[in-house]
């Protein structure tokens, strides 16, 4: 059975690493597809709505057409047809500057008939609203779920706790807007720059719509600046942009606007959850009845989590989809966890506070996963959770502190579907190639780690080509945190097959049998007799002419799913100004074999943060008079900046010798945690997020009266 | 945005001269740019002319004497904020230039650019949406979305001024100085401010062909201790829900005269004289405080969305008092 | 001529189209076509005497002559200008990510002072010393606050990561000892998504401590 060997033994897996692109990063040189700079390239923009939902009456390109540096104009929409969200596209340009693209969509003429809209829940909820799509009443059938018996389980509870919990719709924000640079060669063969998470998906796509060969498309993703989920396909922008790059015959680059990626790059769907949930005396979970939505945009679904990492026997769910006339949800960073980790840990604290119980007792009593007590126990540990307000609120002062916890579970065990070369050559440089691509998770880094693990080299002796499907080593998209687990073992396969190779045609030289030779650090030796060695360069020059370049293969044993985590908040509420400040995050995160503790640990960094983001700033803000997005911008639309960042023990929770992907898990308990914590300083709940100084001083003033 | 004509100023006549006939918008004048060109590539503004007024010689420095100070209006905000003799004797206005976006915005951004900028509110920044102070005929945040807008002063227009630094000049008695066609005039600050009553469209008495060339802030008595607080939501480079820039001539606990003005609530920087009155020849203390920030928000008119900054201004005035005696 | 009469020239379709949204969200909508475009924006822009201008721009040490529009910013110089001899200036490490000085990617230093390229015009970047990031490192020697974000991972997909550089450098040019709190105020104008911070405040401290 193939292993990762004890931690003992290992020189460079389990350690910390800076990551291989580190210096081109920090000098500037780190080419993103936005910074691709083609010979003759044109820059394409593309005309979108700026309403919610109307019909296309007339269009008509030719005064953009006339514009001197335009070099072609294109339609994505047609008169007459319904446009249906803001940002829908309507047409292309092309041209000799972004600035001349940019005249050239002012000078489109377009005329739309508005038409009825919704763009929220709630209009689209209510009674009269114009249905929108083919949903009666703007709803999705319900999705219902029941286990057990649900009255009998209300019976034997001792309290009950009704609530309704919101989280609105996040949008990703990935700082480079997604986009691409196309460039033909002839009508033959397609090179494509894409700023995505799957460059074989993108390539694949690309091969169907422009009805090319696969392998006469190349798709080249060498960095790119964040997908979280929303960049797996070209795209209409991607689409757009080959077509533009065939028509002129020159490269295009067309990037998304930071409004356009607001609107219609995906986002995390909203959530409405009204449940009622009963425990008994003892401190059981025993009855859970919920009845939620949420919208995904007008076309697309909701979903979440519900009951969620605790135990319930009895239960009933019942979700739907609401359409709304907004740009499409996309898969986003754990989807649809932390919006219900956020109703479950909020739901478990009220109902603790009823039993009169201790909230980590109470999740203790009905948490099944042996992982997470011991995760409880650490954390609980570190916050110091003895400092927590046993009654709520009851803090003196202006700022009052308190503390919570959240948990969540993800999966991350990787699949099949990786392929990877590892080439050892006769000068002594090693190559190991694969087609994922680092979204900057670093796996990139991993990839080098794992293969010098294997040959007894540094990292940085390692070349590792990803982000490219040129060399027919495909990968999957790097999205459920599943790209280091995937490609893990296969790397590692593939490395321990070039090291058998070499060891064959160094075994000569040592005279010993093939399988009594091993690696030291730059040297091969025979293990019976430790004196006979030879450096990696005096091994490999015995290739001569040849190289070695061996394939790896899928390894069951190699990777593990099921990643638990657990996090602990402390918090400081200025009462008078309604601030909420995060003083500290415990991130307790269950991640497997971390390859880069140091990779491991940013990643459950930027987790924590993207959920304290979700947690305290961001939302997709809709106006229902004009059906726009108001903060489609990063000034109103607010991400997490220093100010907001707490002290972050992130705590790599290695339990066995696995690898599982941790990009997503982090995000999930933070809401949790920092909403509880939030309820313990102040000793009123918020259930709506984000938890902005409106609702906290909104919520004290409704106490106090 | 647009492509314009760019002018590099060279004295203060050639600008009122080529500003003159142009009425607004055709023609404008710029400094550091870190608002103006948020608005062209909006398309808020398509100004035919810019005018550079970086190139004006000598307006970018901080004077002296005991009187005051005197400010060029090419002052950057970065360089208020870090003055010494700011910090230490008009420690309001260094507060309120420290607090202003961020340090890239502060290096660039000027006094007068800052006293002059235009409202945040997401409808007006909207080119598609033509709101009343466009031309249109409706404040949308009336029936709309207001989290961020007026609670005092609005009708008919309900954006908050968005300065920092103008708070706190009001708050210690400023002056500035206006160079138009006719020459130069000297008003109050406060008296600079005006309200959407008055003109919906501008958030100040600035002829179309007039520019601020320097504010003058009087040396405040001994004895006076001021603040500027600011609560946002985000840390940086967030504008205020509300800000409160408070000045106090203090004896002991005593305060003996208190000025206060708030931002972020209303259309202009907004003069609490009722607070100043609780406040001003007594003893400052928690109940003194509370009373002032009540009278401060007596006559708020929140929209839908806003009350929690009738709570907020209360809380800042009082906060900012008692901070006269900690 | 009034803000109004202004807006009327331009507007009316427009206004028209919004004055027909109403108030209710569901209201029975009947609006009458509106133009999304049709403004004359490039009309205005040629045959202006300064509305184009040939310039001379010192980034990174070297003089760039480049001919430019008024609205050019320098962000666009530095990443897609093409100089007068028909070379590409392509310093891409600057950013455009928000595009309105609201992030921090391009930030860049204009006489040792850290700014916005997105948020400066190419003409008012004349007579100043620019450093970009492709600037900061002394050859192949790095910045000790480059060392410092490759020794503490403080980068992950690195979009946002020379903004930051460029701003910890000028931070520590004027405060050699910063403390956390001086630390996050000095690049409170920079955004990063991946949610780097604690390993970037970590760089920053090991960069004081070598400066």
């Amino acid at each position: 059975m193939a292993s990762w060997g004890e931690a003992s033994q290992s020189r460079l897996i389990g350690k910390r690493i800076t990551r291989l692109s580190g210096k081109d990063k920090v000098t500037g040189k780190a080419k993103y597809t936005y910074d691709i700079n083609r010979p003759g390239m044109l820059y394409a923009r593309i005309l979108r709505s700026e309403v919610a939902r109307a019909e296309v009456i007339a269009l008509d390109l030719t005064p953009a057409e006339e514009l001197p540096g335009v070099k072609a104009v294109i339609e994505l929409t047609q008169v007459g047809n319904q446009l249906r969200y803001q940002g829908q596209e309507i047409a292309a340009v092309a041209a000799e500057t972004d600035d001349i693209a940019k005249d050239a969509l002012r000078l489109i003429h377009v005329e739309l008939e508005e038409l009825p809209f919704v763009v929220t829940e709630d209009d689209a909820l209510a009674e009269g609203a114009p249905e929108i799509r083919d949903w009666t009443g703007n709803k999705s059938d319900p999705n219902v779920d029941e286990r057990g018996d649900l009255e009998a389980g209300f019976e034997e509870a001792a309290v009950i706790v009704e609530a309704k919990y919101h989280t609105p719709v996040q949008t990703h924000v990935c700082l480079e807007t997604h986009g691409n640079v196309a460039e033909w060669r002839g009508e033959e063969y397609l090179t494509f720059w894409a700023s995505t998470q799957a460059v074989f998906g993108v390539r694949n796509d690309l091969a169907r719509t422009f009805d090319l060969p696969a392998n006469q498309v190349r798709v080249i993703t060498e960095h790119m600046g964040g997908g979280f989920g929303s960049k797996f396909g070209p795209g209409v922008e991607g689409h757009t942009a080959a077509r533009l790059s065939k028509m002129t015959g020159k490269p295009v680059k067309l990037m998304l606007t930071r409004r356009a990626e607001h609107l219609v790059a995906g986002n995390r769907p909203s959530m409405t959850q009204h449940v009622k949930a009963g425990a008994t005396s003892d401190g059981r979970l025993i009855a859970y009845d919920m009845q939620g939505y949420g919208t995904g945009g007008i076309g697309s679904g909701a979903g979440f989590t519900g009951p969620y990492v605790y135990s319930v026997e009895n239960s009933r769910t019942e979700r739907f989809n609401v359409a709304t006339n907004a740009g499409n949800q996309r898969a986003m960073r754990a989807p649809g966890h932390p919006q219900g980790a956020f109703a479950m840990d909020s739901l478990m604290d009220e109902l603790a506070e009823k039993l009169g119980m201790n909230p980590l007792e109470f999740r203790r009593l009905n948490d099944s996963s042996e992982v997470r007590q011991a995760q409880y126990t650490l954390g609980a540990q570190e916050i110091g959770w003895h400092k927590r307000n046993t009654v709520p609120g009851s803090g003196t002062g202006i700022k009052k502190r308190g503390l919570g916890v959240g948990s969540g579970q993800w999966g991350g065990g990787g699949g099949r579907g990786t392929q990877a070369r590892v080439t050892i050559n006769a000068d002594g440089t090693v190559e190991a190639v694969t087609g994922t691509q680092d979204i900057g998770t670093g796996v990139r880094t991993a990839i080098a780690i794992i293969v010098a693990e294997e040959l007894g080299l540094q990292p940085t002796d390692i070349s590792v080509t990803v982000g490219d499907s040129e060399p027919g080593l495909p990968s999957g998209g790097s999205g459920g945190s599943q790209t280091t687990p995937s490609v893990a073992p296969v790397i590692k396969t593939a490395a321990e097959a070039a090291k058998q190779k070499l060891f064959e045609h160094v075994a000569p030289l040592l005279q010993a049998p093939v399988d009594d030779l091993r690696v030291g650090i730059g040297t091969i030796y025979v293990a019976s007799d430790r004196t006979k060695t030879v450096t990696w360069k005096q091994a490999t020059g015995q290739l001569g002419m040849e190289s070695i370049s061996e394939g790896g293969n899928w390894d069951e044993d190699l990777r593990q799913g099921g990643v638990a985590g657990t996090q602990f908040a402390e918090v400081e509420v200025d009462t008078q100004t309604g601030h909420v400040g995060v003083i500290k995050i415990v991130a307790v995160q269950d991640c497997g074999l971390a390859i880069n503790r140091l990779a491991t640990e940013s990643q459950i960094n930027g987790g924590v943060i993207m959920g304290l983001g979700q947690t305290l700033l961001e939302e997709r803000i809709m106006d229902p008079q004009t059906g726009r997005m108001l903060n489609a911008n990063l000034e109103d639309y607010k991400v997490p900046g220093t100010y907001e960042i707490p002290e972050i023990k992130a705590i790599v929770f290695d339990t066995h010798r696995k690898v599982s992907g941790v990009g997503e898990p982090p995000c999930i308990p933070t809401l949790g945690a920092i909403a509880n914590a939030v309820y313990n300083a102040i000793g009123v709940r918020i259930r709506e997020l984000p938890i902005t100084p409106d609702k906290v001083l909104t919520a004290l003033a409704e106490k106090k009266a | 945005m647009d492509n314009f004509s760019y002018v590099n100023a060279t004295d203060l006549e050639q600008v009122t001269s080529l500003l003159s006939d142009s009425g607004w918008g055709e023609v404008m004048v710029v400094a550091g740019g870190t608002d103006l060109l948020g608005e062209l590539k909006e398309y808020i503004e398509t100004p035919k002319t810019l005018i550079n007024l970086k190139s004006l010689p000598g307006m970018d420095s901080i004077s002296m004497n005991t009187t005051g100070i005197t400010i060029g209006a090419l002052t950057t905000v970065a360089d208020i904020a870090n003055h010494p003799t700011i910090q230490q004797r008009y420690t309001v206005l260094a507060q309120a230039a420290s607090s202003v976006a961020t340090p890239q915005i502060r290096n660039v951004g000027t006094l007068g650019g800052n006293l002059c900028q235009r409202p945040r509110c997401w409808y007006y920044r909207d080119e598609t949406v033509n709101c009343l102070k466009k031309g249109g005929d409706t404040c949308y945040a009336v029936d709309g979305l207001s989290k961020y807008h007026a609670i005092l002063g609005g009708d008919p227009v309900f954006i908050v001024h968005p300065s920092d630094i103008a708070p706190a000049l009001i708050a210690l008695g400023a002056s500035l100085k206006i160079v138009g066609p006719e020459g130069e005039k000297t008003m109050k600050v406060e008296e600079f401010f005006t309200l959407p009553a008055a003109n919906p469209f501008r958030e100040n008495v600035l002829q179309p062909n007039e520019i601020v060339v320097e504010v003058h802030v009087p040396q405040p008595k001994q004895g006076t201790k001021s603040f500027y607080l600011k609560a946002r939501e985000k840390g940086a480079p967030d504008f205020a829900l509300a800000s409160v820039a408070g000045v106090f001539e203090m004896m002991g606990q005593t305060c003996q005269n208190a000025n206060i003005v708030l931002g972020g609530v209303a259309p202009a920087p907004w003069r609490s004289t009722e607070a100043e009155n609780i406040l001003s020849g007594k003893v400052i203390n928690e109940s003194v405080s509370n009373n002032a920030g009540a009278a401060a928000v007596k006559d708020a008119q929140p929209l839908n969305d806003n009350a929690y900054k009738v709570t907020l201004t209360q809380n800042l005035i009082s906060r900012t008092a008692m901070m006269a005696v900690s | 001529m009034s803000d109004k009469e202004k807006k009327q020239g331009t507007e009316i379709s427009r206004r028209s189209f919004i004055k027909g949204v109403g108030t209710g969200t569901v209201a029975a909508t009947v609006v009458p076509t509106i133009l999304v475009g049709d403004q004359n924006t490039a009309e205005a822009q040629t045959d202006e005497a300064t509305s184009t201008a040939v310039i001379q721009l010192n980034i990174n040490g070297k003089v760039h002559e480049i001919e430019v529009e008024s609205r050019t910013t320098l962000l666009t110089v530095l990443r897609d200008g093409i100089d007068t001899n028909g070379n590409n200036v392509d310093l891409t490490g600057a950013k455009l990510i928000c595009d309105k000085g609201e992030c921090g990617g391009c930030t860049i230093l204009a006489d040792d002072k850290p700014v916005y390229a997105c948020m400066m015009l190419a003409m008012d970047a004349q007579g100043k010393q620019i450093t970009t990031v492709e600037g900061i490192a002394d050859g192949d020697d790095l910045h000790p606050v480059q060392e410092a974000f490759i020794k503490h991972d403080a980068m992950m997909c690195g979009f946002c990561t020379p903004g930051f550089v460029v701003s910890s450098v000028a931070l520590l040019n004027e405060n050699k000892k910063p403390t956390l709190e001086e630390i996050k105020d000095g690049l409170s104008g920079n955004t990063c998504r991946c949610g780097t911070y604690p390993f970037i405040f970590d760089a920053v401290e090991t960069a004081s401590e070598k400066m």
